[in-house]
């Protein structure tokens, strides 16, 4: 009979579990390793009708962060499910160097994420700045109406977006040293960036105290929040290109997207 | 036009969170090693996990809101005592720089106080004139 396994990592073989040996699931699946060569997959019992459920979600993650304490984890993506054993076993026999090199750049670093979103603080502040949104002000004041309106509201929505780049890239500048790499996360709406960093453990409450001293110089005008550690979800590549080649996209009043810097 | 939910928070001091499920949301879905011949959960009612921002900035609402609370601001008033290039010239005008920020900062300060009281009224008006407007330009939308 075929069984769904839920899987949630990838290590090396003879990692421990951790005690007590439990991940997503209500009431929670026991873990246990799936052996092949080198390496095992960290796997429990699919559970019926799984969801992304913050239950199983901080699951997930708790159970990935726990195993990191034993050593490199290469993370799936919550609510990896192999069909059976068999299809988990031929992918866990593929390209098995790839996968120890990619554990070996994972070994004892953290993922740590950084998202600056758009604050819109003191208008009168960014107006007094800025004289093109002090135009479009006099325009809408003298000639009110909706289309005057969305001009100016878009170029102030524009001219805080900008603000917040511009305080995420320097602060990404201010935290690089104490980072091996970055990978920009998905879009999210308002954030005028989301990067995380892979770094060595050990520069995590540097790394947070950077960000922290950052986010005082910018409050009131960008948010700058810093989440993790993380299992190192962003970097399951073996291989990943340095972050440096990574194009500029170019800057628009939308969400601005993730952005990239490159590494010195 | 699509309805979006704003947040306003801005008198709460930003200082970073750490390990909220809402900041990291977004990395726990959309990263992580995916296998091609492995079933993916559903995601079906997720979006009620988002990442917890401060504002939509890209949305007409938004734009309008905008463009309200600076057409509530009385820049006038502040820059006739000072004027840009003093303020921002460069020139030796650190203390003047800060107490034109000052002042600017009361002024705004109790212009959004009164503006807050006025502004469920105000938030109704415009829209009833947005709506107007709209239904005077067909297809402008």
């Amino acid at each position: 009979m075929t069984q769904q396994v839920y899987t949630y990592g990838i290590v090396r073989a003879g990692h421990r579990l951790p005690r007590p040996a439990t991940g997503i699931g209500a009431p929670p699946e026991r873990l246990r390793l799936l052996d092949v060569g080198p390496l095992s997959a960290v796997v429990s019992g699919a559970p019926a009708g799984l969801l992304a459920r913050r239950r199983d979600l901080l699951a997930h993650q708790r159970t990935l962060l726990t195993l990191s304490r034993e050593g490199p984890v290469l993370p799936m993506r919550f609510g990896s499910v192999a069909p059976d054993e068999e299809t988990l076993r031929r992918q866990l026999a593929d390209a098995p160097d790839e996968k120890l090199r990619t554990l070996e750049r994972l070994d004892g670093r953290v993922e740590m994420n950084l998202k600056a979103l758009v604050v819109e603080g003191d208008l009168a502040e960014l107006l007094r700045q800025d004289a093109h949104l002090r135009r479009l002000h006099h325009e809408s004041r003298t000639r009110p109406g909706y289309e005057n309106s969305v001009r100016l509201g878009q170029a102030v929505a524009e001219s805080l977006t900008r603000r917040a780049t511009r305080a995420a890239t320097r602060t990404v500048q201010q935290v690089r040293g104490l980072t091996e790499a970055s990978a920009p996360g998905p879009t999210v709406e308002g954030c005028a960036l989301n990067l995380s960093f892979l770094l060595p453990r050990e520069n995590e409450s540097r790394f947070r105290d950077a960000v922290e001293r950052a986010a005082a110089e910018h409050a009131g005008r960008t948010e700058l929040r810093v989440s993790g550690p993380l299992p190192c979800f962003s970097f399951t590549e073996p291989r990943r290109p340095p972050a440096g080649r990574a194009r500029p996209r170019p800057r628009r009043a939308a969400p601005a997207a993730a952005t990239s810097e490159g590494r010195s | 036009m699509t309805t979006t939910t704003t947040t306003y928070r801005d008198n709460i001091t930003p200082v970073p969170r750490t390990g909220t499920l809402y900041d990291v949301i977004d990395i726990i879905l959309d990263r992580g090693m995916v296998i091609d011949v492995f079933l993916r959960v559903s995601l079906v009612g997720i979006e009620i996990l988002k990442v917890d921002i401060r504002i939509v900035i890209a949305s007409v609402d938004t734009y309008l809101r905008f463009a309200e609370a600076c057409n509530r601001l009385d820049l006038e008033a502040d820059t006739r005592s000072r004027t840009v290039p003093e303020l921002f010239g460069g020139g030796g005008g650190g203390m003047v720089r800060k107490a034109g920020e000052q002042g600017a900062k009361k002024a705004v300060e109790s212009g959004e106080r009164k503006a807050k009281k006025a502004a469920t009224g105000a938030k109704k008006a415009a829209g009833g004139a947005r709506d107007k407007v709209k239904s005077a330009l067909p297809g402008s939308d």
